[in-house]
């Protein structure tokens, strides 16, 4: 679920929550607040009915009589007097029913007894209780109505607040992790925030794409500058060998030998090649100028290659167009991917196989080149690992050096290009090369 | 012809040293700036093969300063570093080639002997191969009048084995010529028998090719 989902879920479940509670107790307060004012309300009147004996006597009230009663039109109110004898109960408020001219009537009822002229009184003024309690679902449907539309306003707020807060958290995800493309030139800058939190985030991810981005070149470096260091004693010792080899009076044997070492060296120097090269490349030492007409490169490598596919007496077909044009590629670069493709489809060969070479446009728009063999295909499961350095497609083949895919890969990122690889044991590889769309002209 | 060899990693500039004069060519040694500035302040040389990496001083400067005390001689920049920039700027200070390390010291020939031909100006760079004769300029071979049809790696191989005649050569560092870098060198290395197999069949149609010689277990040599 997203965070924003989340967010406005909680927030709005705990204020509905708390509304509802609200509404339920509502009555319970009400009467309170109702029994509060009532109360009031009967000791006011209750003292006012004393201060009116006061001033005027009992006689205002009773009259001569020992009791007096009255009530307003509707009953809501009632007022008693009577003289008493003994008062056994204490001042109180309670809520008791009277029958009054036969209706039964639910009162809130105030007893208070005092003395007056030496003769002790009791009086009782009581309200009713309807009046209170009649307000009690109306105004629970007041409340219930204005409680949801103010819910569903905090909610629209909540949540169009909580996307501009969130904001920031995808632009750090874009600019940090989605586009980045490794490896990272430079890190990008630090995204515009209040949120200590996302500023924290995002910190944090410029630091670990700047500690990636060191130990990367450092490994560049390292790469780089150990094959420049292989190369000179490699230098020599080929040399060496070269002089022994013209030497005139060498033994066959010893002649052998040499041969066996130079060939060791070639090896060796072929690889430090190899790393040098994807070194250089990953350095940005090679520039991308240059129109190649793929087509062309491509029977150029075959006419280069026809050794060995006269060898393995495989056919190939190329079905190019010849107006495509790519443009800023490095020539010798898309040569070497090229060269090193092809060379694995026959490599990988079998006997009197076949190889197709063919373009097309992708249903995207992007220009794409395959190469199809008929060899002796990738497991599925090797197929992720095949780029990687000196990992061979089949260890027994002791003619590669295991660096060749990932040369073509160093190249193809280099160019932006996508590599698909599509296999079948047995049956065959399909190698495709996809350019970025942009990159390829008709003539 | 005389070589000054501007190199400071001594086992290199020795065994450059011993296979020129075997070659026949005089070699003067520098190991360092200093000293190639003196040696080129005394004589002409016809070739200068400086090495870029120098201990002290930056070899493309060298080179610049090089070029006015010695501007008859050729020159052939060698070095490890391999950058792209370096080889553009060299060949822009007027470097006649580039021979990247680790190199063979036959490939070093080829060139040198390449840029002789080049400046010689000679249109037609003729070399006579027992009753043939050989244009390395046109890339011909002709018998008498008659031209002889290679194929460009047939030719290429044939040149290579004539420029470093009386030498043997082993199978990999022809094809290394050949494909140059983009060889492997075990399984393009067959490829040379059918390759000299195809250079014999043509060439004995009309006149014997004892000269070019097959060393068991080794290569291919050309004697003349």
């Amino acid at each position: 679920m997203k965070l924003l989902t989340k967010l406005t879920l909680t927030t709005t479940f705990s204020k509905v929550a708390i509304v509802l509670l609200f509404v339920v107790l509502l009555p319970f307060l009400i009467d309170r607040v109702a029994f509060q004012s009532t109360n009031k309300l009967l000791k006011q009147q209750a003292e006012k009915v004393i201060d009116n004996i006061r001033k005027n006597g009992i006689d205002y009230y009773l009259q001569g009589d020992s009791s007096y009663g009255s009530y307003t039109l509707l009953k809501e109110e009632y007022i008693s007097l009577e003289r008493k004898k003994n008062i056994y109960t204490a001042d109180t408020i309670q809520t008791s029913q009277r029958i009054i001219e036969g209706d039964t009537v639910t009162y809130r009822v105030l007893n208070q007894a005092f003395q007056f002229n030496n003769q002790l009184y009791e009086l009782e003024v009581g309200r009713t209780i309807a009046s209170i309690s009649q307000y009690n679902s109306p105004l629970q449907k007041i409340a219930l109505y204005v409680l949801g539309i103010l819910i569903i306003l905090t909610l629209l707020i909540d949540l169009s607040f909580t996307r501009i807060l969130l904001r920031p958290l995808k632009t750090i995800i874009q600019t940090k992790i989605l586009n980045p493309v490794f490896p990272f030139k430079e890190s990008p800058p630090p995204v515009n925030t209040t949120t200590v939190d996302f500023r924290y985030l995002d910190k944090s991810l410029i630091a670990l794409m700047d500690r990636i981005k060191e130990d990367f070149d450092r490994e560049r470096e390292f790469t780089s500058n150990a094959s420049h260091e292989l190369m000179t004693p490699i230098g020599i010792l080929q040399t060496k060998m070269e002089n022994l080899m013209l030497l005139n009076d060498l033994d066959e044997m010893v002649q052998e030998k040499i041969i066996e070492m130079m060939k060791t060296l070639n090896r060796l120097k072929k690889i430090v090649h190899s790393l040098l090269l994807i070194s250089r490349i990953e350095n940005d030492q090679y520039t991308r100028q240059d129109n190649v007409q793929p087509e062309r490169m491509i029977r150029d490598i075959i006419t280069e290659l026809e050794h060995r596919l006269e060898d393995k007496n495989i056919r190939v077909s190329v079905s190019v167009d010849t107006q495509a044009i790519l443009k800023q590629m490095n020539h010798d670069l898309l040569f070497q991917l090229f060269y090193n493709l092809i060379n694995n489809a026959i490599r990988y060969n079998k006997q009197d196989g076949s190889i197709s070479i063919s373009d097309k446009v992708t249903t995207e728009g992007s220009y794409a080149i395959s190469i199809t063999d008929t060899g002796i295909g990738i497991p599925l499961g090797d197929i992720d690992r095949i780029f990687d350095r000196f990992r061979k497609k089949n260890s027994h083949e002791a003619e590669s050096y295991g660096l060749g895919l990932a040369i073509v890969k160093c190249i193809a990122e280099y160019h932006a290009m996508r590599l698909e690889v599509d296999s079948t044991v047995g049956e065959g590889t399909t190698m495709t090369v996809i350019f970025v769309r942009n990159l390829m002209t008709l003539q | 012809m005389k070589v000054l060899i501007i190199e400071d990693e001594r086992g290199m500039a020795l065994e450059m040293e011993h296979f020129l004069i075997k070659a026949g060519y005089l070699c003067d040694l520098a190991f360092t700036a200093k000293k190639a500035g003196q040696f080129m302040e005394e004589g002409p040389y016809d070739f200068i093969l400086l090495d870029l990496g120098l201990p002290d001083k930056d070899g493309l400067l060298v080179l610049e300063e090089a070029k006015q005390t010695c501007p008859e001689a050729s020159y052939i920049i060698l070095t490890a570093r391999g950058k792209l920039e370096d080889r553009i700027k060299g060949l822009d200070l007027g470097a006649d080639d580039y021979l990247p390390k680790p190199f063979s010291l036959l490939e070093l020939q080829s060139r040198m002997q390449a840029i002789s031909r080049r400046k010689s100006g000679l249109k037609n760079n003729i070399v006579p191969l027992g009753e043939f004769t050989v244009n390395l300029n046109n890339r011909t071979v002709l018998y008498g009048s008659i031209d002889i049809e290679l194929s460009k790696k047939e030719f290429d191989l044939l040149g290579y084995m004539l420029l470093n005649k009386n030498r043997p050569l082993t199978r990999m560092q022809l094809s290394e010529h050949i494909w140059g870098s983009f060889s492997d060198d075990d399984y393009d290395s067959n490829y040379i028998d059918v390759h000299i197999k195809n250079i014999r069949k043509k060439m004995t149609e009309y006149a014997p090719v004892d000269w070019l010689q097959t060393i068991r277990g080794v290569g291919y040599k050309i004697k003349i």
